[in-house]
């Protein structure tokens, strides 16, 4: 098996997980494609899809052995838009967090732009291809309802302590607990507006299933300095990079 | 002195309603500050953002409770608190001791206040954002004789 990631530990282990992709996730909960058209919000669902330039078969395209070569989505051959989802994933043993979503997102997702920040994570692609990455990312173990949020905007929140309930800390509630079902609602797309209808994420993973499933280093998890295997690659990456980067004239 | 209670989860409305109304019956605590992330204005759907009732007075709860700052007037008491805390905050939380609270005004005051500043009472130096109105912030709850 190839090795995406150093390291022995479990969270090194999950992460490598996450970036192979010849690995399937496993599917914790059903979203139909109704709910995952509603969530991002870009498009009514039922809606066609609103393009940017004519199908590629009726475009004049130079000769060029790279457009020949490379295969193009489905969404780029329909002249479909870029759009985006964007998570935030809790400091509290989320299952993923911006740079390992950035790293798998890079080796599961052709044609996908990838952009992290420290506390949320962007993918861009064209529409349809966008909706089936987004409803594989809500439907399997990259997302938790409770500790990992959908957020197009007002993304604070991964770094605060959570809620009572658990919920990590949203302004914007789009992802709400209903406490007579234990399960949380999604309640508004991820920029915030208004769903008709609640749609139902499923229960929260419990605290020692989600410390199992984490690719998060916490002092109070597993340490990063503990993994002797990890730490002497990011050693040897510091010093190959400094050594490489310095040319004296 | 100030201690400061810092619960291991943010507080919803009803757990901070319940844990102010019991820190207030503890006798020795001179004044409570509430910080915390602010929640969106009044009238949008929040069920965090409502008016609690502490000791008779209706107190508009702005911010989701992050951390209670206590001006205490002895250090015995602190157990006393504790004692309220691991009742209402079953999540765990940290009991620190130190100076969380202004205690003297200062030259902002100075020119947030002007002339004025000479009327308001020490007390209530030191409970607000700078940039904060104290009377959307502040509420005087009365002791019973």
């Amino acid at each position: 098996m190839a090795q995406y990631y150093p390291g022995t530990t479990k969270v090194a282990k999950n992460r490598n997980r996450f970036s192979d992709p010849d690995v399937e996730l496993e599917k914790l909960r059903e979203i139909s494609d109704e709910a995952v058209v509603n969530i991002l919000g870009h498009r009514a669902p039922g809606e066609e899809y609103p393009s940017v330039h004519p199908p590629l078969e009726e475009m004049d395209e130079p000769d060029d052995a790279i457009r020949e070569m490379v295969v193009p989505l489905d969404g780029a051959k329909a002249g479909d838009r870029v759009r985006y989802i964007q998570f935030s994933d809790s400091m509290y043993f989320a299952p993923a967090h911006p740079f390992v979503r950035s790293r798998s997102y890079l080796c599961r997702y052709r044609g996908a732009d990838a952009g992290t920040l420290s506390g949320r994570q962007i993918i861009e692609t064209r529409e349809r291809d966008l909706e089936k990455y987004s409803k594989e990312l809500l439907e399997t173990e990259w997302f938790d309802p409770a500790r990992t949020g959908i957020r197009g905007k007002t993304v604070h929140g991964h770094s605060l302590r959570l809620d009572e309930d658990g919920m990590m800390f949203d302004m914007l509630r789009r992802l709400v607990m209903n406490k007579s079902t234990g399960k949380v609602e999604a309640v508004k797309n991820q920029i915030g507006d208004e769903l008709d209808e609640p749609i139902v994420m499923g229960e929260p993973l419990d605290e020692a299933t989600l410390k199992e499933k984490t690719t998060i280093y916490r002092k109070d998890g597993e340490a990063y300095r503990d993994d002797a295997d990890a730490v002497e690659i990011l050693h040897r990456i510091h010093v190959t990079r400094s050594q490489g980067g310095f040319m004296p004239e | 002195m100030d201690i400061e209670i810092f619960p291991h989860r943010l507080l919803g409305a009803d757990t901070t309603e319940k844990l102010l109304i019991n820190l207030e019956k503890v006798e020795g605590v001179k004044r409570m500050v509430l910080q915390g992330q602010r929640l969106p204005p009044k009238g949008e759907e929040d069920p965090d953002r409502k008016t609690i009732t502490i000791h008779g007075e209706e107190v508009d709860l702005q911010v989701k409770t992050g951390r209670v700052l206590l001006e205490i007037e002895e250090e015995e008491i602190i157990d006393q608190i504790r004692t309220v805390c691991d009742e209402y905050l079953t999540f765990g939380y940290n009991i620190h001791v130190g100076t969380f609270i202004r205690k003297q005004k200062t030259v902002s005051d100075v020119i947030k206040y002007g002339e004025q500043l000479s009327d308001i009472s020490e007390e209530m130096v030191g409970l607000t954002d700078q940039n904060a109105q104290l009377s959307e912030r502040a509420v005087i709850i009365k002791k019973d004789d």
